[in-house]
């Protein structure tokens, strides 16, 4: 067993306080400011268990939004939301057989379950985040972690950052008037311990850490499938791959895919929004100087017309 | 039906996909992006009194500019018109937002990556011109003081630059997003939005000119306006084809474009304007049509570019068909992060 020495320290079931850097013993890795953190998102071990959906409505006190199924497989969350900030897709069989023929998880196995693919959706934490380059009162911040939370107590509900998000995360609250999303346990990482969602994840699907570790873990780990076959095994969100194009960079929450990312209803090419204002301002200012000169020049040559009919 | 039931694309097809739309998997049919929370009616208002008051401002001063005195009805419609976007304009942006009690947070920052801080600026740049051009030229109005309007005159001057921003910069306003519709097209948009504001000033200026000469000239600049609007929607929609955005146009937001904004507010205008203009008579209520008409059209253009726009962002055929990698920009020079 992996077990950080420190454990040995905390045999109790109940403590009356908390561990001082409690992360290094679940997650191995120490928050300290100024360094960036972020999240992978291992789908291949996913099992659908919902338990980082709960633990996150638990810690962050979010209201259900559903309570009803969708018909959509085992997902009745349906989307992330102001209050719901993490989603596991369930995505099944029949979806995937367009990836190479094969469905993706095609092995010896019984046929059930074998193409069945889950994914913890999550806020990616964009590194050039179009929530808050949009934001116009500064109430979307990078904090001292490297991730990107909403200020509440600044936040107007102007709702910019939600057509401005290229995955469809962020949220205006109807309930408060104010946009809510994921704030990768802010409050949380400031006391030392790893996100809810991450911290109950029973398969380490979702790993916490310092983002050019989980990097390094990625690219391991799809080294790692493509030894065993999986060669459908891909990283979205990592330094200018797919997630992570026109100019968007890399993503501080980013994922391991087997199957083309519009199957998890991810855009396979998203855009950095902020990149557009600088054409849009000058062919609207050029079209306006270029009627201005056009009125100049009818001013000038029709001033003298005599008043018709006068 | 179930959106699984669709033929699935073949690896050939993936690597050109359709024009028309998103022909691989979708997840259940289920929004890829969420659309803006803006209401299409108060936004869209707000872009048409921003583009009408700040062409309004930019048309009067140059008239002023040119005629001088002949041209002062003008300058003085041009003044009043000039208060539509601060007062109306900025009272829709206020009602707008889910928490209006804390509008002010908007002038806490001033930040170039966000077109709406941007137009923040440009709008409170423009409100004391037009507010002190305004009251001037009211006072000038009640109490029939020439040095009062001359003052006016000369203390509106600087609401021409800012009107000309507050024209402009609600199309990049929408670019900047990554709602399909309106990320498809920046520089069409913007061309419309520009073509179309000036229109609208030009149109509402003409409306009740005293002289004949005055109105015939806003006549043609509008016309002109017009014939730009019309190059760069047709610009646009090619545009947003190519892209495979087209599909939002068959929404009923695309229909109401089409009827409202292009029928009504295009061809509709320009077709009176060669009419009358063809047969050489003074202006009659047929050109007051054409002027009104060209009012609405505007204003619906920017109501539909929102409805439409909020469609495309709603159905993942059209966004995941539109972040393909194929609409990727060409690799520029980078902003840097604030």
């Amino acid at each position: 067993m992996n077990v950080h020495p420190r454990a040995r320290d905390y045999t109790q079931s109940s403590l009356g306080k908390l561990i001082p850097d409690e992360s290094e013993l679940t997650a191995g890795v120490k928050i300290e400011p100024r360094k960036q953190y972020g999240f992978f998102t291992d789908t291949t071990v996913c099992i659908g268990c919902k338990a980082c959906e709960v633990a996150c409505k638990e810690w962050n006190n979010l209201p259900a939004d559903n309570v009803g199924l969708t018909g959509h497989s085992y997902d009745n969350t349906g989307a992330l939301s102001a209050n719901t900030w993490r989603h596991v897709n369930f995505i099944e069989d029949s979806f995937s057989k367009d990836s190479g023929g094969k469905s993706v998880r095609d092995n010896d196995q019984s046929p059930f379950q074998s193409g069945w693919l889950m994914m913890s959706d999550v806020c990616k934490h964009c590194h050039h985040a179009p929530c808050m380059e949009a934001c116009p009162t500064g109430a979307l911040f990078k904090t001292e972690f490297d991730t990107v939370v909403v200020q509440q107590d600044i936040c107007n509900g102007c709702g910019y950052c939600v057509p401005a998000c290229p995955f469809g995360v962020v949220e205006v609250s109807k309930a408060d008037g104010k946009a809510h999303k994921c704030t990768l346990c802010y409050d949380r990482l400031k006391g030392g311990l790893e996100p809810a969602c991450a911290k109950s994840c029973p398969t380490d699907s979702i790993q916490f850490g310092e983002l050019s570790d989980l990097q390094a873990r990625a690219k391991k780990r799809v080294a790692e499938l493509h030894d065993r076959g999986v060669h459908t095994a891909y990283t979205y969100g990592t330094p200018d791959g797919p997630g992570a194009t026109g100019d968007m960079q890399y993503l501080n929450a980013f994922f391991l895919l087997t199957d083309r990312p519009e199957a998890y209803n991810l855009p396979a090419a998203p855009t950095r929004p902020s990149n557009r204002i600088a054409p849009a301002l000058t062919a609207g200012l050029a079209t306006l100087a270029g009627l201005a000169l056009a009125a100049v020049a009818l001013m000038a040559s029709g001033g003298e017309e005599p008043h018709r009919g006068r | 039906m179930d959106d699984r039931v669709k033929p699935v694309a073949t690896s050939r097809e993936q690597d050109m996909p359709e024009r028309r739309g998103w022909s691989g998997p979708t997840y259940y049919g289920r929004s890829q992006l969420k659309a803006a929370p803006f209401d299409p009616w108060i936004v869209g208002g707000y872009i048409f009194l921003a583009g009408l008051s700040g062409s309004a401002a930019v048309l009067s001063n140059l008239a002023e500019l040119v005629r001088g005195k002949r041209a002062a009805d003008v300058g003085r419609r041009g003044r009043y018109l000039s208060m539509l976007a601060p007062t109306l304009g900025s009272l829709l942006l206020i009602v707008d937002l889910h928490t209006p009690q804390r509008f002010y947070n908007m002038f806490r920052i001033a930040k170039r990556t966000s077109p709406m801080s941007i137009g923040t600026w440009i709008l409170s740049s423009f409100i004391p011109f037009a507010g002190v051009g305004f009251l001037s030229q009211l006072g000038a109005d009640v109490f029939k003081l020439a040095g009062l309007s001359r003052f006016a005159r000369l203390s509106f001057a600087p609401a021409a630059v800012s009107g000309a921003g507050l024209s402009t910069y609600t199309a990049s306003l929408l670019s900047a997003t990554s709602t399909p519709y309106w990320a498809a097209q920046p520089k069409e948009l913007a061309m419309r939005f520009a073509a179309s504001s000036i229109a609208s000033g030009a149109a509402a200026l003409s409306l009740g000119a005293k002289s004949d000469a005055n109105r015939r000239t806003l006549e043609t600049i509008g016309a002109a306006a017009l014939a730009v609007e019309l190059a760069a929607t047709v610009m646009s929609h090619k545009t947003v084809k190519a892209k495979g955005v087209a599909e939002s146009l068959k929404s009923d937001w695309g229909k109401t474009e089409e009827v409202a904004a292009l029928g009504l507010g295009v061809l509709l205008p320009l077709g009176i304007y060669a009419a009358t203009r063809l047969r050489g008579r003074k202006p009659t209520s047929a050109n007051d049509l054409a002027a009104l008409a060209t009012l609405v059209g505007s204003a619906m253009l920017r109501v539909s570019t929102l409805g439409i726009g909020d469609d495309s962002a709603r159905r993942p055929e059209v966004s995941l068909r539109f972040s393909q990698p194929e609409n990727l920009p060409p690799p520029k020079r980078r902003l840097k992060s604030v």
